[in-house]
């Protein structure tokens, strides 16, 4: 700022700042007040490689979807261009088949199909068990691997957070043949006590049990670690301040740790339900939806529709649906855990 | 004070009873994978089950091996996680810093349409991306596994968060050397956020390597196939040979394994570094 007005004063001595002078002076005026918008370019430079995917391949296909959901698809070929009018945007979309405009045809569908509902019900089921015994373990174990007194950290984190590496179909595999009803491990332990072979496989009852089994072994470690990461975040003296306060175990966890974990509790929370979900390749390796479609999966049936049976269509109707509501339950558990 | 000490010990004694319960049940479905990998198929479906690993193992992975070339599939699934980790990386943090340390035209409603997507289960997107990618001829192509995920969400928002806790004063000392914007984001920004980028890098490879549902649709020629794609493969076929799918599933956790103990000091640092805290 000083050399500007050192440089400048030779001018002022001629009287009347020059109309340049003026507008440099208007510039500086502007950067003054301003002054993080010397960045704006480069901003938009960042930023524009991520917004250009971002909008190709994540807000068009999201419109896309919703527009698909009022058309029936017919007879499957591969061919021509047909092209959308979003308004402003016009947009050349593939096309593999004819497509007919059948407005809420497939949205009247939905709401009667048996089956539909069904996935419905499975997936809330396994997500109201699956993702409080999650969460529950999890912190536990965090807090547990949080206190003081406990050597080899580092050995059991690892130990307890190994099954995220197990790749998904992966693990898959092994619960099928672990909960298998014949020559799998389950069974025979609970055999050597003394209990009878279960169904983990073929009765409704079971199978759910073994789809929240499999994906809460695969996934506890995983929010573990980001508790854990939270809980090493609290700061020390709030404890001791407990502590002289004769705080018991206890109490420290309900009025220090759970108040300040709050924030990443919710952050946890919130994805596992988004995981749990969109659960698909569990139940299609292990019980491939059944027994009588007892596990079958909404993205699962979505699935079908889709690249079984080719109604896109209807596929991509029951995919609105799924993302309004589970944006509705993200947004809800936001609302209800925040600190609003 | 007797009292008090006693009941500490019981504490610690139940702590640990818990965690190394927990640790058991943990182990119990590796270790069990491994000694299904080793034994030959009819010796590991007898009843009691073997509990004890066999000498197999090559052997089940030679019959795995002439079946369909794994070798490829693992390599397929490495090379895409890694260029996938490492754009997205790249990605994520140059946008996730203009959030943090620039005003710009657009910022909020920007912002609020990546909040939008969080909660989007973009597995989803599927049926669009597939007509996308047969549209425009990506269909069984690495690239169209990689790059419509790139511009990933929970990635921005993350180095967003994080980004937020480098000082202002470190960015503007160094415009005052003379360090010009890009310089100042890969020279101090990016150094500054190891740990969150190794947690990030954990996350990303993560997402990529459980990618199923997309994959499968995507993929055709066996060679091209990824791991998940691949295993569901073998289940498919007529006659199930478990000891070849359970050398395939032990092969497939190492590389996940590997990144995991290398970044996972990093990722208990790095994934809540100045963020979640506002």
């Amino acid at each position: 700022m000083s050399q500007e007005t050192e440089s400048t004063g030779k001018q002022i001595t001629h009287g009347e700042p020059s109309i340049l002078d003026r507008l440099r002076f208007a510039r500086q005026d502007v950067a003054a007040k301003l002054p993080p918008l010397r960045g704006e370019r480069i901003a938009y430079l960042l930023v524009s490689p991520f917004f250009v995917l971002f909008g190709l391949f994540l807000a068009f296909p999201v419109v896309y979807t919703l527009y698909l959901s009022f058309f029936e698809w017919q007879s499957v070929g591969q061919g021509n261009l047909f092209w959308v009018d979003f308004g402003p945007f016009y947009v050349e979309v593939p096309r593999i088949a004819e497509l007919q405009f059948i407005g809420l045809s497939n949205y009247v569908r939905l709401a009667g199909d048996g089956l539909f509902w069904q996935s419905m019900f499975n997936t809330t089921y396994i997500l109201l068990i699956q993702v409080p015994l999650m969460i529950g373990l999890a912190l536990a174990l965090a807090v547990a691997l949080n206190a003081s007194f406990v050597r080899f950290k580092g050995f059991f984190r690892t130990a307890i957070a190994l099954p995220i590496s197990a790749n998904i179909v992966a693990y898959s595999t092994v619960f099928l043949l672990l909960f298998n009803e014949q020559f799998g491990f389950i069974n025979y332990m609970l055999s050597q006590v003394g209990v009878s072979p279960i169904a983990w496989l073929t009765s409704e009852f079971w199978a759910r049990k073994t789809i929240i089994a499999a994906v809460t072994w695969r996934w506890i470690g995983y929010n573990m670690i980001i508790l854990l990461a939270g809980l090493q975040n609290i700061p020390q003296q709030l404890y001791e301040a407990a502590e002289i306060d004769g705080a018991s175990r206890l109490e420290k966890f309900r009025y220090v740790t759970l108040p300040q974990l709050r924030p990443v509790l919710l952050f946890v929370v919130v994805l596992s339900t988004i995981g749990t979900f969109k659960l698909f390749a569990e139940p299609y390796v292990i019980t491939g939806g059944g027994p009588t479609n007892a596990t079958i999966t909404i993205v699962q049936y979505i699935y079908r529709q889709a690249f079984v049976h080719w109604n896109l269509g209807y596929a991509s109707a029951l995919t609105v649906v799924f993302v309004g509501l589970v944006s509705a339950i993200s947004i809800a558990q936001i609302r209800i855990g925040g600190d609003d | 004070m007797r009292e008090q000490r006693r009941k500490d010990a019981v504490w610690m004694f139940l702590t640990y009873a818990f965690i190394l319960t927990m640790v058991v049940v943990m182990l119990i479905p590796l270790y069990w994978m491994i000694v299904a990998a080793t034994l030959p198929q009819q010796e590991f479906i007898e009843f009691p089950p073997r509990l004890i690993p066999g000498t197999a193992f090559l052997d089940n992975f030679a019959a795995l091996q002439e079946r369909m070339n794994y070798v490829v599939t693992i390599w397929n699934s490495v090379f895409i996680a890694v260029v996938y980790t490492v754009l997205s990386l790249l990605l994520c943090s140059m946008a996730g810093f203009a959030f943090a340390k620039y005003e710009f035209r657009f910022k909020e409603p920007l912002f609020y349409a990546i909040l939008a997507t969080l909660v989007l289960p973009i597995q989803l997107l599927v049926i669009p991306l597939f007509l996308m990618m047969s549209q425009i001829g990506w269909t069984d192509t690495f690239r169209a596994i990689i790059i419509p995920w790139l511009a990933n969400p929970i990635g921005i928002f993350l180095m967003r968060q994080n980004m937020r806790s480098i000082p202002d004063a470190l960015l503007e000392s160094a415009r005052m050397d003379g360090a010009s914007e890009l310089q100042i984001f890969y020279r101090i920004a990016l150094p500054a956020m190891r740990s969150s980028l190794a947690a990030l890098a954990i996350i990303l490879f993560l997402f990529q390597w459980d990618l199923f549902l997309y994959p499968l649709v995507i993929l055709e020629d066996p060679g091209n196939y990824t791991i998940p794609v691949a295993l569901a493969g073998l289940e498919g076929t007529q006659r199930i040979y478990y000891d070849q799918i359970m050398v395939a599933t032990t092969l497939a956790i190492i590389p996940m394994a590997i990144l995991f103990l290398v970044l996972q000091k990093q990722f208990v640092s790095g994934i809540l570094a100045g963020s979640l805290k506002e």
